[in-house]
């Protein structure tokens, strides 16, 4: 009788440690490629006693004047009523839910809040986030219980927008800084200092309308084509609560 | 046999980087930048475990952040060869004991990482970035990572791997 097998053999995979690695590993490229899904939920969870009061919220709330909500809301109705009829993007068929911001890192490489709101209350990769003053950020990414808002001064983000004065259109792009860049498609655009922008009504993705910022100063000189840079009204510094326009339908 | 357990401890403190950075305390920054938390916590794991753990730990750590972050750059290779190269260290000198040190050792590892991210963002996003603010971003880290890594480091070195136990 001859025994050719050995005694103790060596075989990677009959250890633990390796086992245990493997598995952390494939833990982790979850996380990576789910940008962080279960990671920020547990992150909810245990910030939750450190969650901003309601004081601000209340404070838009009750802050807003009955007599003009009542002039908005027979205006929206006709402009609703006219966008129908131009079958553009419409405002009014979005509902707005409110949310806390749990982490702000406005001034990193990543420029970016995350909110306590989630796909459980039908937040959507895309939707507009609003603090008071105007537009913020779009959502980037979204787990069950949180989403992720890319601010407008965050490098890479492109949003177009046009001056409600003169009708001229542009791309707000931000560059890093806490003032984005406009940047306009016409050679010689009619821009003054102090000019209002707001995101372009003839936009199929965004919601119309939304105060944007103030222009700061403009560049009429650089080629290929002018720029000006905008001021935001809403200062994501300071803000606790944001209210996200949800899209009822998907997009 | 307690060092085992203290290893183990410490490795659950790596859930803290990205909860650190997710709160990014504002008492702890430099007009809004936080220290880098990911070096912090390599740095002491990289010199006691020698390369091979720093290079696995820093690849694990850098999947955890880009899922945290915002897409466009990524902090694995940066962290790969900050954990490769605090191994090395460790593994070949003393040194590393001096807070003083741990110090140097922070800003320059957080200024690498920081360094390569600015590169990302100028190769892959539009636009020229050869700016102040990335400039500036990557300075405040580094400095303020720095100021705090002989308190942090010395104390987690001490406290989990130089114990007389």
């Amino acid at each position: 009788m001859l025994n050719t097998r050995r005694k103790v053999a060596f075989r990677w995979w009959s250890r633990k440690s390796f086992w245990y690695l493997f598995f952390l590993s494939i833990f982790l490229l979850f996380i990576r490629f789910s940008k962080g899904a279960f990671l920020l939920d547990v992150f909810a969870i245990f910030s939750r006693p450190f969650w901003p009061g309601t004081a601000q919220k209340e404070w838009i709330v009750n802050g807003i004047n009955l007599e003009q909500q009542i002039r908005i809301d027979l205006l929206e109705k006709d402009n609703q009523r006219l966008r129908e009829i131009l079958k553009l993007q419409n405002s009014s068929t979005k509902s707005q839910v409110s949310a806390a911001v749990i982490s702000r890192r406005s001034r990193d490489f990543w420029q970016q809040l995350e909110l306590n709101k989630g796909a459980k209350d039908g937040i959507n990769e895309g939707d507009a986030v609003l603090g008071p003053g105007g537009l913020l950020g779009l959502i980037e990414t979204v787990t069950y219980t949180t989403s992720r808002v890319r601010l407008l001064t965050a490098p890479s983000t492109k949003l177009g927008v046009w001056i409600e004065r003169s009708k001229v259109h542009g791309v707000l792009t931000g560059v890093g800084t806490n003032r984005p860049q406009l940047n306009f498609l016409e050679k010689m655009p009619d821009a003054k200092l102090g000019d209002i922008i707001s995101t372009s009504p003839v936009s199929t993705l965004m919601p119309p309308n939304l105060p944007v910022g103030v222009i700061q100063s403009i560049d009429d000189q650089n080629l290929p084509s002018p720029y000006a840079i905008v001021q935001l009204i809403a200062s994501p510094e300071a803000i606790d609560w944001v209210q996200v326009q949800t899209s009822n339908e998907k997009r | 046999m307690k060092r085992d357990k203290n290893r183990i401890f410490y490795q659950c403190l790596a859930l803290l980087v990205p909860f650190m950075t997710l709160l990014s305390p504002t008492w702890l920054s430099i007009s809004g930048v936080g220290p880098r938390w990911a070096e912090l916590w390599l740095l002491p794991w990289a010199l006691e475990e020698g390369p091979v753990a720093g290079i696995f730990a820093g690849f694990c750590l850098g999947l955890v952040l880009d899922g945290i972050n915002l897409d466009g750059s990524t902090q694995i290779p940066a962290l790969i060869f900050l954990g490769y190269w605090w191994g090395c260290l460790g593994s070949k000198s003393r040194y590393s004991e001096k807070s003083f040190v741990l110090g140097i050792l922070i800003l320059s590892g957080s200024f690498l990482s920081g360094f390569s991210i600015w590169l990302q963002q100028i190769f892959q996003v539009h636009g020229s970035f050869f700016n102040a603010w990335a400039l500036h971003n990557v300075l405040a880290g580094s400095i303020v990572s720095g100021l705090i890594a002989p308190l942090l480091c010395s104390l987690s070195l001490n406290s989990f791997f130089r114990g007389k136990g």
